[in-house]
């Protein structure tokens, strides 16, 4: 008997037994659209960490005021600090440096509002963020020393607040003040979104916050391998200016990326894991299923393995024709399985999560795995059942009600 | 062509050992018609299934055609069952599922035939059932089911066609078409061999022969 001829008597008999065989589709079903869905999900994931990290600058150090509650006196990073860290004589490493301040905000344009994030910055933050104006102009160091009123809008925030319309030229309200729309930036995804609000740091400062100091000052290396020597920079630069003793604990902490990379890539690892383990646990419960469900077949197919046998079927034939049925039902359950899951990952788009955006990315190796995954399962799970068919004795079979 | 000698079978039950057949030894022509009697529990069904190479003799030698069946492999048996013996059943063994064209076609599958579909309607065609092709065996009666179950051991062209109590769950006037159909085919040549408790049965046959204990005891010829 050839192969062919085995497929077809499996298909006759999946066919012939449409409700069990969809029953027992339906774990694999499950199965590989969870595994699909879920790497899928990481893998968006991993992406948009990837994004992120990008847009974050690959040779970008971030400065904060420490955290640390052992630190009795922490000094505000100031305007000041920012501007010292540019003086080449005693920061040769550093090619640019921009403080920031931020918070949470309403913005209003007509009956459009919405909470963002509201980011005071100076112009060189363009050559450590990847920043892609989309419309308009970035803000100045003229609106920087002249406190402009005026914004930037990320790609998302001009989106909510102004639909179709051309935010350029346009005022809006931020807490209260009315502004003017100078620029919109192109999207940019990751986990920063593309909701957010850029005004120059002073207008920050005098307008919203109030006060001399800044939340965080990015810098950037000239290059990526000085990123040591800049940190060792920044240190004795900001420790002098905070007046830190010997000996003294830094009140404020730099954050490298390459460190923020790591620990996203460790994050992710294990993330990938759980999914991953997720993934299998439905695949392995598919899989016991498919078993289940071919043992109670055999036995009730036993007089038909009689008959075969007692005209002619060898044991070759009759195991390949459970295994043949077996792996037609998964790999069936594991295409219905994967259409679901390319279904579900259009239909869910991009998840937002916060200021989080995240998207399944499907991938032709997690739909090629998925399907050999899928048709293993079943030929493992399809063995055992397969053997007690085609070891089966012709005459007791004959006799079997 | 079929020579038994000295067969015998054992169920070895543990306590106690049955001798369901006990050194019989009978040879048969080709194109003989020959009817196996008795009482039941006799070693009717065991003597058709070591003739029909489902079984395998405790001692003794089995030659089909000049071939040794005793030194025969599982899968050697099963080319044998295949191309040189059909069976015929008291309860019919159609597979529910199929058509009765597509049941006729089994034994070529097995075989590894071509042009399947054309030799199974004509083995129907044959057996005077073609118009009940596309049928489903729940679709047709016990006679016709019987028919096509000849027909499906017809199909292979046998040397020996096995008949165990084929008219067992069928009617007098049935019973009797189904006992002509198995006459013409040993007018083809081929050695035909039904299990019965019939006188009426055994009457078509050229020679019958009685079982009891698992011994012949008795051998008629008309
Ligand atoms: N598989 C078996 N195991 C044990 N004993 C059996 C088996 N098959 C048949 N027998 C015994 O062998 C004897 C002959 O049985 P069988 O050939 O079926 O008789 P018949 O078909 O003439 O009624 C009986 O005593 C029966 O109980
Ligand atoms: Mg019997």
């Amino acid at each position: 008997m050839s192969i062919w001829e085995s497929v077809k008597t499996a298909w006759q008999s999946i066919f012939s037994n449409k409700l069990r065989s969809s029953l027992t589709m339906l774990g694999i079903v499950i199965g590989v659209m969870a595994v699909v869905l879920l790497v899928s999900i990481g893998q968006g994931f991993q992406q948009s960490l990837t994004t992120t990290f990008n847009n974050m600058g690959a040779s970008a150090l971030y400065i904060s005021s420490s955290t640390d509650k052992t630190i009795t006196t922490v000094r505000p990073l100031t305007f000041e600090d920012a501007q010292a860290l540019e003086d080449k004589t005693v920061a040769p490493s550093i090619s640019a440096v921009s403080p920031t301040l931020g918070s949470r905000g309403s913005v209003s344009y007509g009956n459009n509002n919405v909470t963002i994030q509201i980011t005071g910055i100076t112009p060189a933050i363009t050559q450590i963020r990847n920043y892609q104006m989309e419309e308009g102009r970035f803000i100045t160091d003229q609106d920087t020393t002249a406190r402009n009123n005026v914004v930037v809008l990320g790609y998302q925030a001009a989106l909510d607040l102004f639909g179709s319309e051309s935010p350029i030229g346009k005022s809006l309200r931020v807490s209260g003040s009315k502004f003017q729309v100078v620029g919109t930036m192109q999207k940019m995804g990751g986990f920063g979104g593309d909701s957010y609000l850029l005004m120059p740091l002073t207008t920050m400062q005098s307008k919203i916050t109030g006060g001399n100091n800044v939340q965080q000052i990015a810098v950037k290396a000239a290059s990526p391998e000085l990123v040591d020597a800049v940190i060792a920079e920044i240190t004795s630069v900001i420790r002098a200016r905070h007046y830190i003793r010997t000996g003294g604990a830094d009140d404020f902490t730099i954050q490298d990326m390459r460190e923020t990379l790591n620990s996203m890539q460790q994050t992710m690892a294990t993330f990938s894991i759980f999914l991953g383990a997720v993934g299998a646990i439905s695949l392995l419960v598919g899989g016991i299923g498919i078993m289940n469900i071919m043992l109670v077949s055999v036995s009730e197919r036993t007089r038909e393995v009689g008959i075969r046998k007692a005209i002619g079927a060898k044991r070759r034939d009759i195991l390949l024709q459970f295994l043949i049925e077996a792996a037609a039902l998964s790999l069936t359950g594991g295409l219905i399985g994967l259409l679901l899951a390319l279904g579900g990952a259009s239909l869910m788009g991009n998840i937002s999560l916060g200021t989080m955006s995240l998207k399944a990315e499907i991938s032709a190796t997690i739909v090629i795995i998925a399907l050999s995954v899928s048709v293993g399962t079943g030929l493992i799970s399809g063995t055992y059942p397969a053997f007690m068919a085609a070891k089966l004795d012709p005459i007791e079979s004959l006799r079997h009600e | 062509m079929i020579e038994l000698k000295n067969i015998t079978k054992i169920y070895d039950l543990g306590t106690v050992k049955v001798n369901a057949l006990d050194d019989i030894s009978l040879s048969c022509q080709k194109g003989e018609f020959i009817s196996i009697m008795g009482h039941s529990g006799s070693g009717k069904s065991t003597m058709m299934n070591i003739l029909g190479c489902l079984d395998k003799p405790t001692s003794g030698s089995y030659h089909i055609d000049g071939q040794d069946v005793a030194s025969m492999s599982d899968d050697a048996l099963a080319v044998m069952r295949n191309r040189k013996l059909g069976f015929v059943f008291q309860s019919y063994n159609l597979l529910p599922k199929l058509t009765a064209t597509a049941n006729v076609e089994l034994p070529l599958i097995y075989a590894g035939n071509k042009n399947r579909h054309q030799r199974a309607l004509d083995a129907l065609e044959s057996v005077d059932i073609a118009d009940r092709a596309s049928h489903h065996p729940s679709e047709m009666s016990g006679g016709e089911q019987q028919r096509v179950a000849v027909a499906r051991a017809l199909i292979n062209n046998p040397l020996v066609i096995l008949a165990d109590e084929p008219t067992g769950n069928l009617d007098t006037a049935t019973s009797h078409n189904i006992m002509m159909l198995l006459t013409e085919q040993c007018q083809k040549g081929i050695t035909v061999i039904v299990v019965t408790h019939e006188e009426d049965i055994a009457k078509y046959t050229q020679r019958t022969i009685y079982l009891r204990d698992g011994k012949i005891i008795e051998e008629k010829r008309r």
